[in-house]
């Protein structure tokens, strides 16, 4: 399909054959229609349309109207808006500008060192433009700070700061943190596995909560320490008690089942109507509800309903062993509330206590976890 | 490059000499007409589309005729085309 390039002019005047018979001879014309005496539509090529329009202007012929299509007016005619040409300016200043950053980092070569470390520390200490960035002192500044790199070779490739690292090698008892293992709550130690560090306690043991079961070094031969990651799996029995407590006689409070009914009206947080009634209620529970009463921004009035419920007093009689279990339960599901990360539960018990009136009943669950932590400062 | 009207010259035997590069005509079918050799633009009409030649006037009668193109010596009209007159 042939792409065309017109321009669809419309004359007015008289004696047009003759304008008509003047402008073919410098211009091809197509699609010549001649609506009345007066009036015509012509075609011509949209780049001979400029000298076309001059010469109808100086032949005093009134153009009624100049049609433009085809690709070449329409890209001339986007390239010449103005937003266009805003938005391309502002465009290559943007990309000018944010050419000269490195906008990301491509770190190589980690296991042990964190990117984060790097990032934070190159950002800290060197400028993001990469036109004053040496990647020369990148590298340096990278060996000499962080003893864990041998080696670091730095490249801007478009936007990225490539950063290649090799870390040094050591050997595995040298990594890691070297803290002190603790006991993270009351425990009984039943089994002990040594990985690596100096072990402080032994099986059979009663721990506190915050007591060192293992020491982060080693001490050889000849009485020198040497610092080692504290690694041991420690299993314990630790406790886990709760308590509840039921009483022969206790009061009950239940709703009757009256209720009095209060309202109060605000605009703009002001009281400005009430209804209120009498309480006739020796005992009652207040409950309060505020309404909007409106969707009316402007006047957003708001009511208070306040509900007023009676209340009455019952002693309730049961003796422990009407309710034994259901207490029994509920001391088991309080025991386990306290519980996170349960291995094994070994064993459970409970043991009752009676004083007047009242019986407490105190349950214990008996889990076996890994009861070692690493001490946080 | 083949030329439908030169094919025809040299194809004529021309016993009288007469003059054949003066303007040349097709109509086809009646809905285009297709003219070399004109020397200028008389009339234009939906109705009647009239043009010099050499040594006299063409004219076109017939409707919704619109010139299709028109350069230096070269007219394409296309309508319903009744009629070709030479005076």
């Amino acid at each position: 399909m042939r792409i065309r390039n017109l321009t669809k002019f419309h004359i007015n005047g008289l004696n047009q054959e003759k304008i008509l018979n003047e402008l073919s001879k410098h211009f091809q014309l197509s699609e010549i229609d001649r609506q009345d005496k007066n009036n015509t539509l012509f075609m011509c090529s949209y780049f001979d349309s400029k000298k076309i329009e001059k010469f109808l202007k100086k032949s005093n012929i009134k153009i009624v109207s100049i049609q433009y299509d085809g690709p070449v007016y329409k890209i001339k005619n986007i390239f010449s808006s103005w937003g266009m040409i805003c938005a391309l300016v502002l465009f290559f200043l943007f990309f000018l500008i944010q050419y000269q950053f490195i906008l990301q980092f491509d770190i190589q070569g980690l296991v042990r060192v964190s990117k984060s470390e790097i990032v934070e520390y190159v950002n800290k200490n060197f400028s993001r433009n990469k036109f004053d960035l040496d990647t020369k002192l990148v590298e340096i500044g990278l060996i000499e700070n962080f003893s864990r790199i041998s080696f670091a070779s730095c490249i801007i490739k478009g936007q990225t700061l490539v950063i290649n690292i090799k870390e040094k090698l050591m050997p595995e008892e040298m990594y890691g943190q070297f803290k002190p293992l603790v006991a993270k709550s009351d425990a009984r130690i039943n089994n002990i596995n040594l990985i690596s560090g100096t072990l402080k306690v032994k099986v059979g043991d009663f721990v506190q909560k915050g007591d060192v079961l293992v020491e982060p070094f080693t001490i050889d031969t000849s009485g020198n320490i040497k610092k080692v990651e504290a690694k041991a799996e420690i299993l314990a029995d630790i406790y886990y008690e709760s308590s509840v407590s039921h009483s022969e006689h206790f009061i009950e409070v239940t709703r009757t089942g009256n209720v009095v009914e209060q309202n109060d009206i605000y605009l703009f947080g002001l009281k400005i109507y009430s209804f209120k009634q009498d309480i006739p209620f020796k005992m009652y529970e207040v409950e309060k509800e505020n309404v909007k009463l409106t969707n009316n921004l402007f006047l957003p009035f708001k009511m208070q309903k306040i509900k007023i419920y009676e209340l009455v007093e019952n002693i309730i009689e049961t003796t422990f062993y009407e309710v034994k279990d259901e207490y029994i339960e509920k001391a088991r599901q309080k025991a386990l509330e306290n519980i996170e990360n349960c291995d094994k539960i070994k064993e459970e018990f409970y043991n009752l206590r009676h004083q007047v009136g009242v019986t407490i009943l105190d349950y214990c669950i008996i889990t076996e976890e890994n009861v070692g932590e690493y001490y946080d400062c | 490059m083949f030329n439908f009207f030169n094919e025809i010259k040299e194809n004529l035997k021309n016993p009288k000499g007469l003059e054949f590069n003066s303007f040349n005509i097709i109509n086809l079918s009646g809905h285009l007409l297709y003219v070399e050799g004109h020397i200028g633009l008389v009339t234009l009409s939906k109705e009647l589309i009239s043009f010099k030649i050499k040594g006299g006037v063409i004219i076109v009668e017939g409707s919704d005729m619109i010139l299709s193109e028109l350069s230096e010596n070269t007219i394409k009209i296309c309508g319903n085309i009744k009629k070709v007159e030479q005076i």
